[in-house]
């Protein structure tokens, strides 16, 4: 269980925070969806230990994440950043990760063979020698195959077509741990109704709420008194309600488009 | 050992920079030190094992300092890979600084023996003479130690940029340890005086020359002909062994402290 308790992060001392107070209580598996920029992935780097933190604090089992060290099996992310400890062959570093956190290669390279990735360019070619789609997707098969407690996946679906993608829908699904996915596209939350729902907007996180509650839920851009999460976005409040007026949510394919039904209702 | 040992040897032996810079480039210099700057030597012994040992210990020097230099650079592209590491797999902080000083030892090790023999090779083939070492041991011993403050040096370096946050200041720092073993270079010419004791680098050529020749090095100017002031080996050795502490020191202190830079910060600088 990660716990987030009043986090603060900026990039510079005098710079805005990019997240601003952000509580939560990552206990199951969760969605943290929000549109890009909105501090998602600097959230993730905070949850890892990897980025100073202004304010609060960040409990992994109990244990502040700052004070961790040598804990097998306790976090893996799927940053390629932290995935390149050295400048090998992507077959040689899955098998170098593997042994550092007592993984399985061999379900590395299931996945990625489910993904279209056979192991032919894994031998010859380094992470930054393959494409975007393919780092991603090496990355968090790499994540996965850790069997880490808790596992943080950024935005795993970005470059990978719809077939792939749902190949991916499936180990996530059957991953028996903590899996904590970002992502601004809203299409893959019909596959998983019984995760929680995180909403960022702004560096601010709301929620959570259950994904099965987010299928009639609509987008309102007015104050709604019935509202299951009431969010900020561009000094609006937009609302999240279930039925009524909006936009649904599930039509909305990414959260960027909040910003044009803003503009929208501002104009019209 | 984990299999970081193996595969961050590997990527070190196959750099291609360093490949280039650590050893082609260096083999280029012994060839012009036997060749086109040995053509005055004075054909008798002792000029000859003289040449040879400040060939050998001014070289070594600049060789290993290259190395160093891709230690450095490797140090601060994985850098926020390190910590992760560090945190999150049996790879703990001391078992990194472990494995990935025995590594990179290895490869200073191995980069020293290579300008071994192709110095004594080379200039064997020039002066049809075999000017070996006159202390094999005191220059295994020496080699073992600069290798030692190289890859302290360097890491602290890269750890320094990276707890500073300087991603910008990454090319240039990385190549310090280069631009002082050229320093070092220049007392061929220049008298550092007590500085040559103050200096790592000066430090290391003149043990190198020492341990190969069996005379005692000088502060500098060795190519000039006024009044030379002879080093103290000893002080030398404490001199350099008080650098090899003060580094790793400061090497573990700064790895606990490290967040990491991300590749793409240095990369968009």
């Amino acid at each position: 269980m990660i716990n987030v308790e009043g986090l603060e992060v900026s990039y510079g001392r005098f710079k805005e925070p990019v997240l601003r107070s952000v509580n939560a209580v990552f206990d199951d598996k969760s969605l943290v969806l929000g549109p890009n920029g909105s501090g998602k992935t600097t959230l993730f780097r905070a949850l890892c230990g990897l980025t100073k933190t202004r304010k609060g604090r960040i409990l992994v089992d109990g244990v502040n994440v700052e004070e961790i060290y040598a804990k097998t099996g306790v976090i893996m992310a799927n940053f390629p950043e932290v995935l390149s400890l050295l400048s090998i062959k992507v077959s040689d570093l899955i098998r170098l990760y593997a042994d550092l956190t007592g993984g399985d290669q061999a379900f590395a390279h299931q996945i990625l063979v489910g993904l279209g990735i056979s192991e032919t360019p894994l031998k010859c070619k380094k992470l930054h020698e393959l494409s975007a789609g393919q780092i991603k997707a090496v990355c968090t098969a790499m994540a996965l195959s850790t069997h880490a407690k808790h596992v943080l996946l950024d935005e795993p679906f970005e470059q990978l077509d719809p077939a792939r993608k749902n190949k991916l829908i499936e180990h996530l699904i059957g991953y028996d741990g903590i899996i904590i996915l970002n992502t601004h596209e809203t299409w893959l939350i019909r596959n998983l109704a019984d995760w929680k729902a995180f909403f960022m907007f702004e560096g601010a996180l709301y929620g959570p709420v259950l994904v099965e509650e987010l299928f009639k839920a609509k987008f309102s851009l007015r104050e709604e008194a019935k509202a299951i999460i009431k969010l900020m976005v561009s000094g609006k409040t937009v609302s999240l309600v279930k039925g009524g007026r909006g936009k649904p949510v599930l039509s909305l394919e990414s959260l960027d488009k909040i910003y044009e039904l803003a503009l929208e209702a501002e104009k019209g | 050992m984990t299999k970081y040992f193996n595969f961050n040897l590997k990527a070190l032996l196959t750099n291609p920079y360093l490949i280039f810079w650590a050893i082609i480039f260096m083999e280029y210099w012994v060839l012009m030190w036997a060749y086109v700057f040995g053509a005055n030597v004075p054909p008798y012994e002792e000029a000859i094992s003289d040449y040879t040992s400040m060939a050998y210990g001014s070289l070594t020097i600049i060789s290993l300092s290259a190395v160093a230099t891709g230690i450095a650079e490797t140090l601060i592209h994985s850098s926020k890979s390190i910590k992760f590491v560090t945190k999150y797999t049996k790879l703990s902080p001391a078992r990194f600084l472990a494995e990935n000083a025995a590594s990179s030892l290895m490869v200073l090790l191995i980069v020293s023996a290579i300008m071994f023999s192709s110095v004594i090779g080379v200039f064997w083939h020039k002066f049809g003479m075999l000017v070996l070492p006159k202390s094999p041991l005191g220059l295994a011993a020496t080699t073992l130690l600069s290798a030692i403050f190289l890859y302290a040096f360097s890491a602290f370096l890269s750890l320094l940029i990276v707890v500073l946050k300087a991603p910008k200041s990454a090319s240039f720092v990385t190549f310090i340890p280069l631009m002082l073993s050229f320093l070092s270079y220049s007392s061929l010419w220049i008298d550092f005086k007590i500085f040559a004791y103050i200096s790592p680098f000066n430090c290391i050529s003149a043990l190198f020359y020492h341990y190969y020749s069996g005379k005692r090095p000088v502060t500098g100017g060795f190519f000039m002909s006024n009044g030379k002031e002879l080093m103290d080996t000893a002080l030398t050795t404490v001199s350099l062994t008080a650098w090899i502490i003060t580094m790793l020191a400061l090497v573990i202190i700064l790895l606990r402290k490290m967040r990491g830079v991300s590749i793409e910060e240095i990369r968009l600088v």
